[in-house]
């Protein structure tokens, strides 16, 4: 009998983080699943998350996969289904099938420095990598963060980034000034212009919103980065997850099969509906 | 095996096959269906086509996936809704619609097979009739490497003779069917089999429309991306959904949530069928739509279907039924947008 | 009778002046006898603009299309745009101003009098070739169809051909234009709302379960929303999301969009989406068929939506998208209004 991919695993919150209040609030959520381990997966692949009685949301997995422990999740307030998940509390049980989607190619990354750039909630998709590149750091060149947010309350994962600093290259940056704020004013992209990244034996991953990523990725290829040395990961509206209900459909791809991790050189041929 | 079976021996030979549930065309006023018929009498296979497809019994407009209930301070309960076991025959398919279920099964299955598609599909047989007369004034089967005698996806293919029924049986599961009736079943004469001939013969001459070099359309889809083809073409879209939904090869569906009840916390997940030429199907929750406009939605049913499915499963995603062009409110013909293509820019 | 150059000659007119962006009206569909709509922005293409017997479509959904498309572009072009309409499809525009959703100056109405007779309905039309192709219709003048199918020419009185809808008629000619070409006599109905006559004498069980039938056939696929002018609602009881969505609406609001229909063809579901829609179309529909026309599972959908609009009549003596100052019947409210379903 074939296995069911639409049954969700229920596995219980374990752990819920205020990273970001307001309206545009974002929480990170750790899971364990109920009856087994769940499943193993790899960087950059997602999740679908069923809060049962409002529906399903696709969310990339933001722990590393050498973390075996829990699953975590940094989720966006943004409409029905996140808000009910946002509404949840320790213990509450969630539906989780997955993983799907394809993941980072952190085997060909060996020796090579990596540097991560990520806007607002963009930083959640990088950490399942960044943090599997620290846990291995000998096999990796040089580690490098670049990530900025509208201001400072908006920043993710703020007491992990103090702790990064000790361990990796740590760029921080807001858009607009604000008083006490010691690091760089300006977008992300424009912090990267600033900082000139070596494109030599280098790998750039990105993750952010739409108009932060097309202005990293001009900035990186005038930094001499070439098409299959960036990477990206794409979102679109996702039902199935596994390629068959056609929301996520670009070109000849299925975001949520065929990706979300594409190379520059990858994606720039597809067509640019997402 | 080839086989003879006199058109008054039908009822006879579905009342041998009362162990399964049997669909056959069915007409209400001016429309057939296909619908569960009860008594062989009522098998008629004097029908030209059906509004919607078989695909409709083996990937129905709602499935159920599965139950949840959370009962107070206990954890939710999921139960699994696979589909029933029953057997089941589909009388009188045309060929285009046997050879849509071959696409959407590449669709359904690969990594992640979708088990509630294959439940129904392996329990499901399809007894094929052939086409002498076109069963549409808009049929191509032709012209997308179909043809109005294709055995692609049958079990068993019938070919109207007049009085009698050419019985081919092409699957072991057709030989099965056959030999629960073995007396009716005569071997074909020599005559039989020059008529049967004849008939396929005639078939494919007497199909009205074609689009020739369809094949230059794949590679010239490529490079119409950007092109102002499509706000024109599109221009008179009403966005209503029928082409899609009519469609046998089409597959994209949505899948919700019902909720019964709140506290305790009981519903169900059902998938439904959906289309990408609604303008809801691609909008993300914050309101950003990839696809905001009829132009871009009609570009992807064409590319779609005569580009990216043929570069995925080197097939055309579309058999040739001619029911978009036949049902469309306002006339938007698929084969004239596919010859507008073929000749854009020369 | 029209001739239809002087159809031509106005579009072109008004094309070549500039005093419209593009003309919708009816070409021939190449593959068959119905036409199709055409959107006719060069002043040299007005030769592809027809009108006869087929011309059934009703265009006033493409206003509300094209009102759409202006508020998503950032410098519209805002001249309007010209309109083929007959009587019918003029009240659907006199609704539309009725509740303000367009201008008068938004659009420039070319209007076609279906004197005495109407348009044809299609499926009546099948019926009467039984399989072969018709090539070309015209109006006698005795009141007969004169189709040339197959070669050969048959007459069949226009009553039998006409849509039901036609035979019920209230405005023959547009009730509002800018042009109007053909009679301006009203045409003489016996029986407003004879269609119903059958449906009403039949017993609440007997329509319980006609109706439970007929709209189990319903697989949603929103045509009939789709083809109707007054369904234009950015956000509409039976969608799970909101479409007028900014990116200022908080996710809160979003979350909180109540679910009135499920997404899936229950018998349940399918009765409540178009009992709700029959409702929302009350006192506002004015008859041009469409969403029955284009069902493709042919459910009889005009009866319910002719049944309200015999309400309105019978309590409040309106009748939707004749005179565009009167307001609109559910959003007004008269001294005289019965009060009868107060206790």
């Amino acid at each position: 009998m074939d296995h069911n991919t639409y049954i969700p695993k229920l596995a219980k919150i374990i752990e819920i983080k205020d990273e970001v209040g307001g309206a545009r609030a974002i929480k990170t959520f750790r899971t364990q699943f109920l009856e087994d381990n769940g499943f193993a997966h790899q960087c950059g692949q997602c999740a679908m998350l069923s809060v049962l009685g409002k529906g399903e949301v696709m969310i990339s997995i933001s722990s590393s996969p050498l973390l075996k422990e829990y699953l975590q999740f940094s989720i966006l307030k943004m409409g029905r289904v996140t808000s009910a998940l946002h509404e949840m509390q320790i213990g509450d049980i969630i539906g989780i099938r997955g993983p799907y989607g394809n993941s980072f190619p952190i085997e060909k990354w060996k020796g090579k420095n990596l540097i991560f750039i990520g806007g607002g909630i963009g930083l959640a998709p990088l950490w399942s990598v960044l943090n599997t590149a620290l846990g291995k750091k000998k096999d990796y060149g040089n580690l490098t963060l670049f990530y900025g947010a509208r201001t400072s309350g908006d920043i993710v994962f703020k007491q992990e980034l103090d702790e990064l600093k000790n361990q990796m290259t740590v760029h921080l940056s807001i858009d607009v000034e604000e008083p006490e704020w010691e690091e760089y004013v300006g977008f992300v992209p424009l912090n990267v212009l600033d900082k000139k990244p070596s494109p030599k034996n280098a790998i750039a991953i990105t993750c952010g919103p739409p108009i932060m990523i097309k202005f990293v990725i001009q900035n990186l290829q005038a930094l001499g980065f070439k098409d299959d040395q960036i990477f990206t990961t794409v979102e679109n509206k996702m039902k199935c997850g596994i390629g068959k209900c056609g929301r996520c459909n670009i070109g000849l791809h299925y975001v949520c099969k065929d990706g979300p991790v594409y190379s520059w050189a990858e994606l720039k041929n597809l067509p640019q509906e997402y | 095996m080839d086989k003879i079976l006199l058109k008054k021996a039908l009822p006879q030979w579905v009342k041998k096959l009362q162990a399964y549930r049997i669909y056959a065309p069915t007409k209400d006023e001016d429309i057939w269906t296909y619908e569960v018929v009860n008594t062989p009498e009522d098998i008629d296979l004097e029908f030209l086509t059906t509004a919607l497809s078989p695909k409709k019994i083996i990937f129905p407009q709602r499935e159920v996936y599965f139950e949840f209930e959370k009962p107070d301070v206990d954890n939710p309960d999921i139960k699994e809704t696979l589909p029933e076991d029953d057997p089941t025959i589909v009388l009188g398919v045309r060929p285009c619609d046997a050879k849509a279920l071959t696409l959407t099964d590449l669709v359904f299955g690969g990594d992640f097979k979708d088990v509630y598609y294959w439940k129904r599909r392996n329990q499901t047989y399809l007894v094929g009739l052939a086409c002498h007369t076109p069963p549409s004034p808009n049929c191509f089967c032709l012209s997308v490497d179909g043809s109005p005698h294709s055995k692609e996806g049958l079990d068993i293919l019938l070919t109207d003779l007049g009085d009698k029924y050419y019985v081919e049986s092409l699957t072991k599961n057709g030989d099965k069917l056959l030999n629960l009736a073995k007396n009716l079943f005569k071997l074909p004469s020599a005559a039989n089999k020059k008529e049967y001939q004849k008939i396929q013969a005639e078939s494919e001459k007497n199909l009205k429309r074609q689009i020739t070099n369809l094949k230059k359309v794949p590679p010239k889809l490529k490079g119409m991306w950007d092109s102002p083809f499509w706000d024109d073409e599109a221009m008179s879209c009403l966005r209503c959904g029928i082409c899609t939904y009519m469609c046998p090869t089409c597959h994209c569906f949505d899948i919700n949530d019902e909720v019964l009840s709140s506290t305790p916390l009981k519903g169900k997940r059902i998938r439904t069928w959906d289309t990408c030429q609604f303008p809801d199907f691609t909008m993300h929750s914050s309101g950003h739509n990839p696809r905001p406009d009829k132009a871009s939605r009609l570009r992807q049913r064409i590319m779609h279907k005569f580009q990216y499915f043929v570069e995925t499963y080197k097939n055309y995603q579309c058999t040739g039924c001619g029911r978009c062009i036949t049902k469309c409110p306002v006339s938007i013909d698929i084969i004239e947008v596919l010859e507008k293509v073929r000749d854009y820019g020369s | 009778m029209i001739n239809v150059e002087d159809l031509r000659k106005e579009a072109k007119r008004i094309l070549k002046e500039g005093k419209v962006k593009y003309v919708i009206g009816y070409e021939r569909d190449q593959n068959g006898l119905l036409p199709k709509p055409a959107f006719i922005k060069d002043p040299d293409d007005v030769d592809r603009m027809i009108w006869d017997p087929t011309c059934i479509h009703n265009l006033t959904k493409f206003l509300v299309d094209e009102k759409k498309r202006k508020a998503a572009e950032k410098k519209p072009d805002e001249r309007p745009v010209g309109i083929v309409v007959k009587g019918c499809d003029s009240r659907a525009i006199v609704v539309l101003l009725q509740e303000k959703y367009i201008d008068r100056e938004d659009v420039h109405i070319l209007g076609l009098s279906c004197e005495n007779y109407g348009v044809i309905d299609e499926k009546k039309l099948a019926k009467k070739l039984k399989g072969k192709k018709a090539e070309k219709i015209e109006l006698d003048d005795h009141g007969n169809f004169v189709i040339t199918a197959a070669g050969g020419t048959i007459k069949i009185p226009a009553d039998e051909l006409l849509a039901e809808r036609c035979l019920e008629c209230p405005a023959n000619f547009p009730v509002v234009y800018d042009l109007l070409l053909g009679d301006k006599k009203k045409k003489k109905v016996d029986e407003p709302f004879k269609s119903l006559e059958k449906m009403e004498s039949l017993s609440e069980n007997e329509r319980w379960s006609f109706w439970t039938e007929q709209l189990s056939k319903c697989i949603r696929c929103y045509a009939c929303r789709s083809a109707c002018p007054m369904c234009y609602c950015d956000e509409c009881v039976v969608d799970t999301i909101n479409f007028a969505v900014t990116a200022d609406t908080t996710a809160t609001e979003k979350a909180g969009k109540i679910k009135w229909v499920e997404k899936s063809p229950a018998p349940s579901e399918n009765f409540v989406y178009h009992m709700v829609r029959a409702m929302h179309l009350a006192g506002r529909c004015i008859d041009c068929g469409e969403c029955e026309r284009v069902c493709p599972l042919d459910i009889p959908l005009r009866f319910l939506n002719k049944k309200l609009e015999k309400e309105a009549k019978k309590l409040f003596g309106y009748m939707a998208g004749f005179d565009p100052d009167e307001p609109s019947l559910v959003s007004s409210f008269k001294d005289e209004d019965p009060e009868d379903f107060i206790r």
